[in-house]
C-alpha cells in the first residue's frame, strides 16, 4: 500500500496550489475553480485514509463535501452573474465602492 | 405528560424547514404574488413555533435526563440544553427580522424566496446547535452560509448589495475550504468524526472506528499523528472565525452588513455568529478536550489560541467602530468587538479546563441578550434606511423628535451594547468578567473592562446624535411601518426584561455547559 504521507503531501500541495490561486488571481471564476481545488484537496484526505483506516465514514463524508462544492459553485456565479451586470466585469478587484 | 417519539425533539429546526418548504410552495402557486402578509405570517408562524419549540423543551428539560441528551440519527446529531439554547436564540432572532422584513420587501420582488432563503439559513443554524459530528456540522454550516450569501446580494440592482454579497462569498468559500481541509486532518488523524469518537481517541491516543454506534479501538490502528491534528484544528478555528466575524476572518463583516439589507445584517451579525459560536463551543468542549488535549502531547493549546483571538477580536473591533463615520458600519465592527467578548467563553479556562462551563455559560448568556439588542439596534437602521434617512452619524441628528418610540428602544439597545444596566448586557458582560476573574485570566479582564469603556464612547454619539442636536436639514417621516416598529419595541422590551430576568437565563446556560 502507498505510504499515508505521499497522500498527505498530495493533498497539501494542491491546497497550497488553490490558495495561492485565490491570492494572486484577480478573475473571478478562476477564484472559484481555485476554491474547488482546495475543496478537492481535502476530498483527498477524506478518501485515502478511509482506506488507510478501513472505515467508510470518510469516503462517505467526501461525497458530502462533492454535493456541497456543488451547490457553492451554484451560488457563487450565481453572485458573479449580477457582479458582471453591475460591474461589467468579473474582476473582484473592481467592485470597491465601499473601502475595505 | 405526553411523551413525544424523539424525532420531535428537532421540532425547533422542523418548524423552520417546514416554513420555507411552504413558502416556496406558494411561490409556485402564484409566482408573482404581492401578498406581503400572508409570506410574513408564514415565517412569523413558524420562526414563533420554533422559538416555543425550543423554550417548551427547555422548561420541560428535555435533554436533562440523562446528560447525553436526546440523541439521533447513529449520535450524529444530539437535541441537549446546549442544542435547545442556542435554538431558541435563533427563533427568536428569525422572527424578529421577518416581522422587520414585511415593511423592507414589500416593494422588492421575490418576496418568497426571500424569506424562504432567511428560514432556510435558520433551519441550518438550528441544525448546527445540536450537530455532533464534524459532518453534521460541516452540512449545517453549509446551509448556514449559502442562503445567506444569496440574501447579501439580494438587491442585485444595488452596487453595494452585490459587491458585499460577492465578498460574503468569496471570504467565505475560502474558509469553509479551509474548514473542510481541517475538519478532512482531523479525520486523518483520529479515524472519526462523530465528536465522542474524537475525544476517545485524543484520550486514548490510538485511532478509532465506531462500530455499530460505538467507538472502539481496533486491533493495530496506528498511534494518533498529534502534529496533523494540530494542524486540523488551527484549521477549525480559522472556519469559526470566520462564521463568528472574529480575528483573523473578520474583514467581510464590515462589509457584508454595510452593503446587505438592514434585516439581514440584523440576522446575520446575530443569529449566524451565535450558530457560528455553538459549533465552537460543542466541538471545542467535546470534542477536543482541553485536559487530554494537553496531557497527550500538547497539539495544541487551542485556549492560548483563543485568548490571543479574544483580546485582538476585542481591540480591533472596538477601535475600528471608534473611527467610523456610518452608523451601520459602526454597528458592523461592534458586532465584532462582541464576537471578543463572547470568545472569553472559550478562552477563560484554566490549563487542564477548569471554569470552562463557567466560561461558556457566560459566553452563552451574553450571545442570548446580544441576539436581541444588536438585532434591535440593525432594525432600527432598517427603519432609518426606510425613512430615507441618511447613513452618517449627523443624518441623525434630532430624529428622537420625530420617532421618540423607536429612538428610546434604539437607546436602550445602545446602552445595554455598551454594558450600562439598562438592559441585560450589564449582566451578560459582569458574567463574562466573573469568569475571567474565576481562572485569573487578568489580560482578558483588562480588555473586557477598557474595550466597554471605549465603546460608550462611539455608541453615545448616536444617543446625541437622536437626541440633543438640532436637525440639520429638513426632513419628513411620512409613515411609521408597522411591522419594523413591532420588531423594535419588541426587541427594546425584551432587552430591559433581561436585567431582571437574567438570573434565569444564566442558570439555564450554566446547566446546559455542565451537561455537555
Amino acid at each position: 500500500m502507498i505510504p499515508a504521507e505521499t497522500y498527505l503531501l498530495l493533498s497539501a500541495a494542491i491546497f497550497c496550489i488553490g490558495l495561492f490561486g485565490i491570492l494572486t488571481r484577480r478573475n473571478a471564476l478562476i477564484f472559484l475553480m481555485s476554491v474547488e481545488l482546495m475543496l478537492n484537496a481535502a476530498n483527498i484526505n477524506l478518501v485515502a485514509f478511509s482506506l488507510q483506516h478501513g472505515n467508510l465514514t470518510g469516503q462517505v463524508f467526501s461525497l458530502f463535501t462533492m454535493a456541497l462544492a456543488a451547490a457553492e459553485v451554484a451560488i457563487g456565479i450565481g453572485i458573479i452573474l449580477v457582479l458582471y451586470r453591475n460591474f461589467t466585469d468579473v474582476d473582484v478587484t473592481k467592485a470597491t465602492t465601499m473601502r475595505w | 405528560m405526553v411523551a413525544l417519539p424523539d424525532w420531535m425533539a428537532l421540532a425547533p429546526a422542523l418548524s423552520l424547514a417546514l416554513a420555507s418548504l411552504v413558502l416556496l410552495l406558494a411561490d409556485s402557486v402564484d409566482p408573482d404574488t404581492t401578498n406581503t402578509g400572508l409570506l410574513t405570517g408564514i415565517s412569523v408562524l413558524g420562526s414563533l413555533l420554533s422559538f416555543g419549540f425550543a423554550g417548551w423543551f427547555i422548561t420541560a428539560g428535555t435533554g436533562m435526563a440523562d446528560s447525553t441528551g436526546v440523541a439521533l440519527f447513529n449520535n450524529q446529531i444530539v437535541v441537549d440544553q446546549m442544542a435547545l439554547f442556542f435554538m431558541a436564540i435563533v427563533g427568536s432572532v428569525t422572527t424578529l427580522v421577518v416581522l422587520a422584513s414585511y415593511d423592507y420587501v414589500a416593494e422588492h420582488s421575490y418576496q418568497a424566496e426571500f424569506f424562504a432563503l432567511v428560514l432556510l439559513s435558520a433551519t441550518g443554524m438550528s441544525l448546527l446547535s445540536a450537530a455532533n459530528s464534524l459532518a453534521t456540522a460541516f452540512v449545517a454550516l453549509e446551509l448556514v452560509s449559502l442562503p445567506s450569501y444569496a440574501l447579501v446580494a439580494f438587491l442585485k440592482e444595488n452596487k453595494g448589495s452585490v459587491e458585499a454579497g460577492l465578498k460574503y462569498f468569496l471570504i467565505g468559500a475560502v474558509s469553509s475550504a479551509v474548514l473542510a481541509y481541517g475538519i478532512s486532518l482531523v479525520y486523518a488523524a483520529t479515524g472519526v468524526l462523530r465528536f465522542d469518537g474524537v475525544a476517545t481517541a485524543i484520550s486514548s491516543g490510538t485511532v478509532q472506528t465506531i462500530v455499530d454506534g460505538s467507538v472502539q479501538a481496533q486491533a493495530g490502528d496506528p498511534a494518533v499523528p498529534m502534529a496533523i491534528l494540530g494542524v486540523g484544528i488551527l484549521m477549525i478555528i480559522g472556519g469559526v472565525a470566520f462564521k463568528t466575524a472574529s480575528v483573523p476572518f473578520h474583514f467581510w463583516a464590515p462589509e457584508a452588513y454595510e452593503g446587505a439589507p438592514a434585516p439581514i445584517s440584523a440576522f446575520l451579525s446575530s443569529a449566524s455568529k451565535a450558530a457560528g459560536f455553538v459549533l465552537a463551543f460543542r466541538a471545542f468542549a467535546v470534542a477536543f478536550p482541553i485536559g487530554d488535549l494537553l496531557a497527550a502531547g500538547g497539539a495544541i493549546n487551542w485556549v492560548m489560541a483563543f485568548q490571543i483571538l479574544a483580546i485582538a477580536t476585542m481591540f480591533i473591533g472596538n477601535f475600528a467602530a471608534a473611527t467610523q463615520e456610518t452608523v451601520k458600519r459602526m454597528l458592523a465592527y461592534s458586532s465584532v468587538g462582541h464576537a471578543g467578548y463572547v470568545l472569553i467563553g472559550l478562552a477563560a479556562v484554566s490549563g487542564s479546563g477548569e471554569g470552562l462551563s463557567l466560561s461558556m455559560s457566560a459566553g452563552m448568556s451574553h450571545l442570548l441578550v446580544y441576539g436581541f439588542m444588536n438585532t434591535g439596534a440593525f432594525l432600527f437602521i432598517a427603519l432609518a434606511e426606510y425613512w430615507g434617512v441618511g447613513r452618517r452619524f449627523e443624518d441623525y441628528n434630532g430624529l428622537g423628535k420625530e420617532a421618540p418610540v423607536a429612538c428610546a428602544a434604539m437607546t436602550v439597545f445602545l446602552f445595554s451594547l455598551a454594558g450600562l444596566p439598562i438592559g441585560g448586557g450589564f449582566f451578560s458582560k459582569f458574567y463574562l468578567f466573573q469568569a475571567t476573574l474565576n481562572v485569573s485570566a487578568w489580560s482578558l479582564a483588562a480588555a473586557l473592562i477598557i474595550n466597554s469603556a471605549l465603546s460608550l464612547f462611539y455608541y453615545s454619539r448616536v444617543v446625541k446624535a437622536m437626541w440633543i442636536e438640532e436637525p440639520t436639514g429638513s426632513r419628513t417621516i411620512e409613515s411609521y411601518p408597522m411591522g419594523l416598529y413591532t420588531a423594535v419595541v419588541g426587541a427594546a422590551i425584551v432587552t430591559v426584561l433581561l436585567l431582571p430576568g437574567f438570573n434565569r437565563v444564566s442558570e439555564i446556560a450554566f446547566q446546559a455547559a455542565q451537561l455537555l
